[in-house]
């Protein structure tokens, strides 16, 4: 199923976007402080010169400094925003010789100034205004004390600057985002080519097209690519071999059906009824087989096409075994065969696995051991336990099967070399097919002095952890694994 | 006619005020203390009454200083404040006492007769000298500065006690032409020398200098409103006019609302009315305060006035270094110094 969990673009989008807001945000903070103290800085520096202008007019005279007041001074103060302006010429003592305004200045400042010239924000008359003061030295015939002068004025100017520069900052900038903007849909544009090529490329393949790809794809893309040539690559294979197995399967059916055909032909041109019981016995062997490899067929074909479906529960294999093979001895096609048990395992050993599966596989091998040997072989079935699987195996010591013709064996409609038996060739191939479904392995070796053993390595399971689950999920469960 | 129409109007007004409070409560009164004759004003302060009838508009005539002092003290707090003392204009203005006017007549208003959209220069004075026509029998009038130097210096004896100026000391527009003649030229004070040497008269308006040309008690003044000299010229032909041909200052009344005014709402349309064109078109055509507005027509306007007597027209800059005028260790200095001048001169002539 294809969940579309939002585009790339958009994706990219929101990651640059958040990212260039909250990168922005603190710019933007900057240049706002940086701003404004530009601008403070510039307007400081006015203040500094009017300061500079009226300490040039103080002079003494009998004792007592004297000033007056530069009207240039007040302009530089005034500065084209036509701030008002306060200016104020104190004495040694904090008198003030010349003030055009009742402002009070904090003890604390004017000793401030006394160190250093130094500029101050502060309110007065519900107005913000920037202070600045500095001490001059001056000297007379009578007295020779220092004198403070403190100019000010509002801060509209200011901040009408520290505003304009802030604003052609803040301008320049989004201009900026906004380029990047359109420049990296561009890139992004540009960077997905390959992906929509491969796309209009795999729009454009037939159906049964299998081949492999054949597109040019940056360093990014090449596991995409790579991974579709794999998945093109099973698809073909597993055609393949579908395609292969129903020829095998319609030439399996065709031969029992022309033997039906040309046995009842004969039969129909006797006047003999020996002939006909005859020929009736045939056909009815006949479609006997037909009718076993047809069912083996479709088990083989569902046990391929069956999905997993959901969790299986612990199984005790020791039991099916056992229950299995006591079965199978007491069948009138086990008369001439010696079928029994080796020495099993004390207490359950637990596997995942369905117990038709085991049944079923179990059948299979002891059908093919007893059709494949001759009369009066000992066919054992046995378990082996590991430290984390078991292995079931079931050895025979009839004529074994060549090393070569072992792998060939589970494939379909393969008898390995036998035309001697009435045997489909289905059988392995079953076994092989549950053993995959079970999560196991199948394998085959021979025994000496002659014979085959065929092995199913299982996984153990650790039945005690989820024997509680169990029982509570599948009801089915405690009767195929008894405590 | 107008009774009845008014009866009418009232008649139409009268639901309405049953609703409020009273028939009177809808005129909204408007105090404006002035420092402009109310003679020459009278026309436009009748336009804006025939403009806003909803506005009583009660108008002191005051001195320069009476109306400064009323800024700070008047308590409730006049709606607009007028006065020709510029300087002291400015620093009630520069201490907070002026509110912004935002209307499109005061955006447009040209920015050298503005300070902060707070104060308005709305009139455009030509500062003149003006001599009574017995002067012309004896000597050469004066048309510069320096003429009137040098008749200060060489017609000692036939001027004596025939000059009359303003006194810096007693009335504050005085002080501030005196100032801003100061500020163009040292050589002023051989001018206030030579106003010592002849005894001037010192008075403290421009009527009282007027009214003693006309007299024949003086024969030359200097530094006299423009304004006030030309209507009374047209009055009294004795009295010549003459706008010196060198620099002439050129003096403006200067408005603001107050910041605690009581009725801000009828300040600022009386303010707007000032200097909008039909305030300035009055202003032009029915007194003689000259328009500032280039748009505006009339006998006088500060356009016209620039065509009749030449390029020489120098404004008294609407800025903060008119600030600088009011300091009171300046003008403590400045009137030290002027005094010292004049008063030498004096004891220097008397002594032979």
């Amino acid at each position: 199923m294809i969940e579309v969990t939002g585009s790339l673009k958009r994706r990219l989008a929101v990651w640059l976007l958040s990212t260039v807001t909250g990168l922005g945000a603190l710019l933007m903070l900057e240049a706002w402080v940086s701003t404004h103290r530009a601008a403070e800085r510039a307007f400081d520096s006015q203040l500094e010169a009017a300061a500079l202008t009226i300490a040039e007019a103080v002079q003494w005279q009998a004792g007592e400094p004297l000033v007056e007041v530069p009207a240039a001074a007040l302009q530089i103060l005034a500065t084209r925003h036509q701030e008002r302006v306060f200016y104020a010429v104190l004495d040694a003592y904090g008198e003030a010789v010349s003030t055009n305004m009742p402002f009070t200045l904090q003890p604390e400042w004017r000793a401030r100034v006394a160190d250093a010239p130094s500029a101050l924000t502060t309110d007065f008359d519900g107005t913000s205004w920037r202070l600045y003061g500095r001490e001059y030295d001056s000297a007379g015939w009578v007295s020779q004390e220092p004198v403070q002068v403190w100019v000010g004025h509002t801060r509209v100017g200011r901040q009408a600057l520290g505003d304009e520069l802030f604003e052609r900052t803040l301008s320049r900038f989004l201009a900026m985002v906004l380029l990047a903007g359109i420049l990296m849909a561009m890139a992004l544009r540009v960077a997905l080519g390959p992906m929509r090529r491969l796309r209009r490329q795999l729009r454009h393949r037939n159906a049964d097209d299998m081949g492999p790809l054949d597109a040019r794809v940056p360093e990014e893309m090449r596991e995409l690519a790579q991974t579709l040539d794999h998945l093109f690559a099973r698809q073909r294979h597993s055609r393949e071999a579908l395609l292969r197995f129903t020829a095998d399967a319609s030439h399996q059916l065709k031969t029992p059906l022309a033997g039906l055909k040309s046995t009842s032909e004969l039969a129909l041109k006797s006047q003999d009824p020996a002939d006909w019981q005859a020929a009736l016995l045939a056909v009815h062997d006949g479609a006997d087989r037909t009718s076993r490899l047809a069912s083996q067929l479709l088990s083989l074909a569902r046990l391929r096409h069956i999905g997993e479906e959901g969790k299986v529960a612990p199984l005790d294999i020791v039991a099916v075994l056992r229950e299995s093979v006591l079965d199978w001895a007491g069948r009138e096609v086990a008369r001439d065969h010696d079928l029994g048990l080796a020495e099993l395992p004390v207490g359950p050993l637990w596997v995942r696995a369905e117990g038709w599966a085991i049944r079923e596989l179990l059948g299979n091998l002891i059908d093919n051991a007893l059709r494949y040997t001759k009369a009066g072989s000992e066919i054992t079935l046995g378990l082996c336990q590991q430290r984390e699987t078991v292995s079931l195996y079931v050895e025979d010591d009839g004529p074994g099967v060549p090393f070569e013709a072992r792998e060939r064996l589970l494939q379909p409609f393969e008898r390995g070399g036998r035309q001697d038996t009435d045997g489909s060739g289905l059988g392995l191939a079953i076994v092989d097919s549950i053993a995959r479904r079970l999560g196991g392995r199948l394998s085959l070796s021979e025994r000496s002095p002659h014979g085959l053993i065929v092995t199913l390595h299982l996984p153990l399971v650790d039945h005690q952890c989820d024997q509680n689950a169990t029982r509570l999920d599948d009801p089915d469960a405690t009767r195929e694994a008894p405590p | 006619m107008i009774p009845l129409r008014r009866r009418f109007a009232w008649m139409l007004l009268l639901p309405l005020c049953a609703l409020t409070i009273s028939a009177r409560a809808q005129v909204t009164p408007l105090v404006v203390e002035a420092a402009l004759d109310h003679d020459v004003v009278a026309p436009l302060l009748e336009a804006f009454r025939r403009a806003h009838p909803e506005i009583d508009l009660e108008f002191h005539d005051r001195s320069t200083l009476t109306v400064d002092a009323l800024v700070s003290e008047a308590d409730p707090a006049p709606d607009v404040v007028i006065s020709s003392a510029m300087p002291w204009q400015m620093a009630r203005v520069n201490e907070g006492y002026a509110q912004r006017l935002d209307s499109p007549a005061a955006r447009s208003w040209p920015a050298w007769a503005k300070w902060r959209d707070e104060v308005f220069g709305f009139t455009f004075e030509p500062i003149v000298m003006a001599y009574r026509l017995d002067l012309s029998k004896h000597m050469m009038p004066p048309q510069t500065h320096a003429d009137l130097h040098t008749l200060l210096t060489t017609e000692q004896t036939q001027l004596r006690g025939k000059v009359t100026t303003y006194s810096p000391l007693k009335s504050g527009v005085g002080y501030t032409l005196f100032q801003q003649d100061a500020r163009y030229t040292p050589r002023f004070w051989d001018l206030v020398a030579g106003m010592g040497r002849v005894n001037a008269s010192l008075e403290a308006n421009t009527r009282s200098m007027l009214e003693g040309l006309s007299d024949g008690r003086y024969w030359l003044g200097y530094n006299l409103l423009g304004s006030y000299a030309m209507v009374w010229a047209q009055e009294h032909p004795e009295v010549i006019v003459q706008v010196p041909q060198d620099y002439s200052l050129v003096m403006m009344r200067m408005a603001f609302i107050h910041r605690d005014a009581p009725h801000p709402g009828a300040a600022a349309t009386f303010v707007d009315f000032l200097l909008g064109r039909e305030g300035q078109r009055v202003l032009a055509g029915q007194t003689p305060l000259f328009s500032v507005r280039p748009d505006v027509v009339g006998p006088y306007t500060a356009a016209r006035l620039r065509d009749q007597v030449g390029e020489q027209l120098y404004p008294i800059p609407l800025n903060a270094s008119l600030l600088a005028f009011v300091d009171p260790q300046r003008r403590k200095a400045f009137l030290a110094r002027w005094r010292r001048e004049f008063e030498r001169s004096r004891k220097v002539s008397s002594e032979p």
